[in-house]
């Protein structure tokens, strides 16, 4: 539907005075809704977010993001140039805009409108004049300017709820990627040793030391681990990449610099007090069931006070996922009181609430479930973790430390020192996975508690970290 | 090598045990115990039949009470820690503080009581290999006694009818009981002290222990993996020297309860076997050597005059008893050229040297820090570097100034002006090689690859790393 100029001059009295009860609404806000979305975002991700409209501000924007990636990038860093740069989240801050111009429009009335027809029968010519007069989105101009309020703050919830996602991804793909280059860093490591033995082993049979079984055996050692190593190389990538796309970067900007190593663990665990109440106030989804099953009440409310009018399809509780437009929409049918099938339609408004209500509570109860499975993954995590940290890696290192001393007295061969030295790097490179999941870990849980989770529960089952030998395939 | 002083301290470290309550059996005899590791002087009798007292090699001989003309000895069996080198120590089991056990020493004739208390967690008994005696005291549990059930005492009795070489160990759970070093040195001396008299009489047993490097007890399921060969539970270089005076008749008795033979061998001398298991052998029979074999369960008695000067080696021939624990698994690395690799392996292994590239001398020569507990594979400083030895090694010192019946180390040997081997510092013209292939007896029916083998030369070691 077109929305043209409001006409003041054309005032028909039936309809006066539905016309004032509107006026007071019908215009754009100054922020259009980004106000209270970067209020959400800030609250839950320590970033403010921008929209970025056409002719200004974009350069300071620019300005921005090529400041932050001009030094190697943290995770907060990432997520406030993801913010900012993200093509995806700018579209559904375009949406926030589309939502308000129809908010806007629901307030006023639409234009009178003129034909003409002329119509030839034979020698017979009609001529057909009329005047268009819309009455029914006049009478209508109350119901759907409500209507169309609730789906703005809706949108700014929904806008606010995919800036926290994708910070939280954001910050997923930034510890991937550390993590990946720090496994390359320590698959190399492997491949020296096992290129030592390799060498090693062929120089032994060169010199009629060691039969073909044995230097065979040395060399399928170098061969496999240089297959982890590509692999190992190509997951760097892939994790790099990941975070390239969430931050929204291409060209030049590609080459920015990450960190050689994690962020250490943090010396005690979080200690969260009512995680799960904490969860029911802050969870965008659930903020978003709860005005949805608001909008289905009033929509009821009108249905049973009127009787005759229909705001029943309402598609306040549409699902919408990343990426792909939102269906949202209300259809309001306006009858004549011929026949009274009003109590059949009170009825399909009162359960089209009730699944509202339902539908929210399956929500609230889905989240609360998360924040403690989120939880266990989060204190797992850091107990793995530290656990790794204290006592596999010391551990590993001390085997590596008496395998040494019995290479010196000549009771275990170089072969056996080289074996030991790649379980043992295996074994960091175990504890940086541990590491790694449990910054995973915490931003799941952050984003259980304050965004809208982090969907299924497969992303916080624990892996088991690839240790010793067959280690890196991730 | 034990020092002088460390030698004389005998009676010192002897110490009443105090192990029987007085007051509970007023009637046992005081158990002796030994402290020390370092070989005693020899036990002159004090009463009872005279004889010569032998020497154990790092240990001491039992003392003993007459009671009515019985000689009554009291052993107990019981854990000890034996020093089996300075530097390492094991858990054992023994007798009367020390693995093995004390000598008894008796003469040919003697009625000999001998209360074995078992302060061992798990029963045992003692069989006196080799004595003829009444069927009871043969000490086989389950076959001629019932066990000697941890807490108690046993008492064996009989008369010492044959003079010769003997052992006691325990014969029930044996294999266990052994490998912990559960055994002693037994000799009946002749009547007649003048029968057979030498100026010196060395004793000792031969025994093995598997002793993981870094750990302590002896892995007593070990059938033939040892990496311990020992006499008397000591590993060169903790071994003690045999000092003797030149022209002295010198006797050594050995007893085996390891589970091979060891071909025992004397430097610069030639012996006799005089005595076995079954006796003295017959003059008659008797043929010179320079080694010989001592198979499992067996005694040998050899017998030579220490006519030449000088630190005689006197070790068992079979090379890896004379050595301590090493690795059975490590690679050949003999002339394998480490270039660029060692580098590498630095990265990762930032303490790692290369050894082995020209034979494992080096290895003494390094001196690097190895586990716990563990003595090097070889070592033992001689006045002119390291012997490189281990295990079953020790040195026969011929000494002429060397006092009779003095056993301290007289120090190292200073041999007369041009009697030692020494460099040649003459041209060193390209030795003549024969390159013939050598005979063949029939030809084979597959050619192999022609496969040839040069004398190499060994790399430049110093010149990488
Ligand atoms: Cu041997």
């Amino acid at each position: 539907m077109g929305f043209q100029e409001y006409m003041p001059g054309f005032r028909p009295v039936v309809l006066g005075i539905a016309a004032l009860a509107l006026a007071g609404c019908a215009t754009f806000s100054e922020d259009g809704g980004m106000n209270t979305v970067s209020a959400l975002t800030t609250e839950r991700t320590g970033q403010s977010i921008q929209l970025a409209k056409p002719g200004h501000d974009t350069e300071l924007a620019e300005k921005n993001v090529h400041q932050l990636l001009g030094k190697p990038l943290t995770p907060d860093t990432a997520v406030q140039i993801a913010l900012l740069n993200n093509k995806g989240l700018q579209a559904s801050f375009a949406e926030l805009g589309i939502v308000e111009a129809d908010l806007v429009a629901a307030g006023w009335m639409r234009n009178p409108g003129f034909s003409f027809g002329r119509m030839r029968t034979g020698n017979d010519v009609e001529i057909d004049r009329s005047i268009m007069f819309d009455l029914l989105g006049l009478l209508t101009i109350p119901i759907r300017s409500g209507i169309e309020q609730r789906r703005f703050e809706q949108a700014k919830l929904q806008a606010a709820s995919q800036a926290v996602r994708l910070a939280a991804d954001t910050r997923k793909a930034y510890f991937n990627a550390v993590a990946a280059q720090q496994t390359v860093q320590y698959m190399g490591q492997v491949g020296t040793a096992a290129e030592a033995s390799a060498e090693l082993a062929r120089r032994m049979a060169q010199v009629g030391n060691f039969s073909k079984l044995d230097q065979a055996r040395e060399q399928a050692f170098y061969a496999d681990a240089t297959a982890q190593i590509a692999r190992a190389r190509h997951n760097a990538t892939a994790a790099r990449e990941q975070l390239s796309r969430l931050m929204g970067v291409w060209g030049d900007k590609t080459a920015f610099q990450l960190p050689d190593r994690l962020p250490d663990l943090p010396k005690a665990p979080d200690t969260i007090n009512d995680a799960e109440s904490q969860a029911m106030q802050q969870r965008l989804d659930i903020q978003m069931a709860r005005r949805g099953a608001e909008s289905t009440a009033q929509a009821l409310g009108l249905s049973k006070a009127s009787r005759f009018i229909n705001v029943l399809d309402v598609g306040y509780a549409s699902k919408s996922e990343t990426g792909a437009p939102r269906g949202n929409g209300y259809e309001i049918a306006l009858e004549l009181p011929i026949f009274d099938w009003s109590g059949a339609k009170v009825a399909k408004a009162e359960a089209i609430y009730m699944q509202s209500v339902h539908r929210t509570a399956d929500i609230a109860i889905r989240a609360r479930s998360e924040v403690r499975e989120s939880w266990s993954a989060y204190r797992t995590a850091y107990d793995l973790a530290r656990h790794y940290r204290d006592e596999v890696v010391p551990l590993r290192k001390k085997i590596s430390d008496e395998m040494l001393l019995r290479y010196n007295g000549m009771l275990a061969s170089v072969f056996e020192l080289l074996a030991d030295a790649r379980t043992q790097i295996g074994s960091v490179n175990a504890a940086i996975e541990t590491q790694r999941d449990y910054w995973l870990a915490e931003t799941d849980l952050q984003a259980a508690i304050n965004g809208s989770g982090s969907g299924g529960s497969s992303s916080t089952q624990m892996r088991t970290p690839a240790s010793g030998e067959a280690a890196q395939e991730h | 090598m034990v020092s002088r002083r460390d030698f004389f301290t005998g009676a010192a470290a002897m110490v009443g045990a105090g192990l029987v309550s007085r007051v509970g059996a007023a009637s046992l005899p005081e158990a002796p115990m030994m402290d020390k590791a370092a070989t005693q002087p020899p036990l002159a009798p004090p009463n009872g039949r005279p004889y010569n007292p032998v020497v154990t090699l790092n240990g001491w001989s039992l003392p003993w009470r007459m009671n009515n003309g019985v000689k009554e000895f009291h052993l107990v069996a019981e854990p000890v820690v034996r020093e089996i080198a300075p530097g390492m120590k094991a858990n054992l089991w023994g007798y009367n503080g020390q693995s093995p056990g004390p000598t008894i020493e008796v003469v040919e004739g003697d009625r000999v009581r001998i209360f074995v208390t078992n302060k061992l967690p798990e029963h045992t008994s003692v069989h006196w290999h080799g004595q003829r005696l009444p069927n009871g005291m043969d000490g086989v549990t389950g076959l001629t006694q019932p066990f000697i059930p941890s807490g108690k005492t046993f008492v064996y009795e009989f008369v010492a009818k044959r003079p010769g070489t003997f052992m006691y160990h325990p014969h029930g759970d044996e294999m266990v009981q052994m490998a912990m070093g559960m055994m002693g040195f037994w000799v009946t001396h002749p009547k007649d002290p003048g029968f057979m008299k030498v100026d010196r009489d060395f004793v000792f047993l031969l025994n093995n222990f598997d002793i993981e490097p870094g750990s302590y007890t002896p892995k007593i399921a070990t059938m033939l993996e040892f990496n311990l060969f020992g006499f008397n539970s000591r590993v060169f270089p903790g071994i003690d020297p045999m000092v003797v005076r030149q022209n002295d008749r010198v006797r050594i008795r050995i007893g085996n309860l390891t589970m091979t033979n060891h071909p025992i061998h004397l430097h610069g001398h030639e012996f006799q076997v005089t005595g076995t298991d079954g006796g003295w052998t017959n003059p008659a029979s008797r043929w010179p050597e320079v080694t010989t074999d001592v198979a499992v369960g067996q005694m040998r008695a050899v017998e030579f005059d220490a006519t030449d000067l000088g630190d005689w080696a006197f070790h068992c021939h079979k090379s890896h008893h004379t050595m301590n624990a090493m690795g059975h698994g490590v690679p050949t690395m003999i002339g394998v050229d480490h270039r660029g690799v060692v580098e590498k392996i630095n990265k990762l292994v930032p303490d790692y040297m290369v050894m082995g590239e020209r034979g494992m001398g080096d290895m003494v020569q390094m001196e690097m820090p190895i586990p716990d507990n563990t003595l090097p594979m070889m070592g033992g400083q001689g006045p002119f570097g390291s012997v490189e030895m281990g295990g079953m090694f020790t040195v026969l010192k011929v000494r002429k100034d060397q006092k009779r019946g003095d056993y301290a180390d007289p120090g190292w040997y200073k041999h007369p002006a041009g009697t030692v081997a020494y460099e040649w510092k003459g041209a060193t013209p390209a030795p003549a090689r024969n390159r013939s292939p050598g005979g063949k007896l029939m030809e084979p029916t597959k050619k192999p690859a022609n496969v040839e083998l040069n004398v190499r030369n060994p790399s430049g070691h110093d010149s990488h790393h």
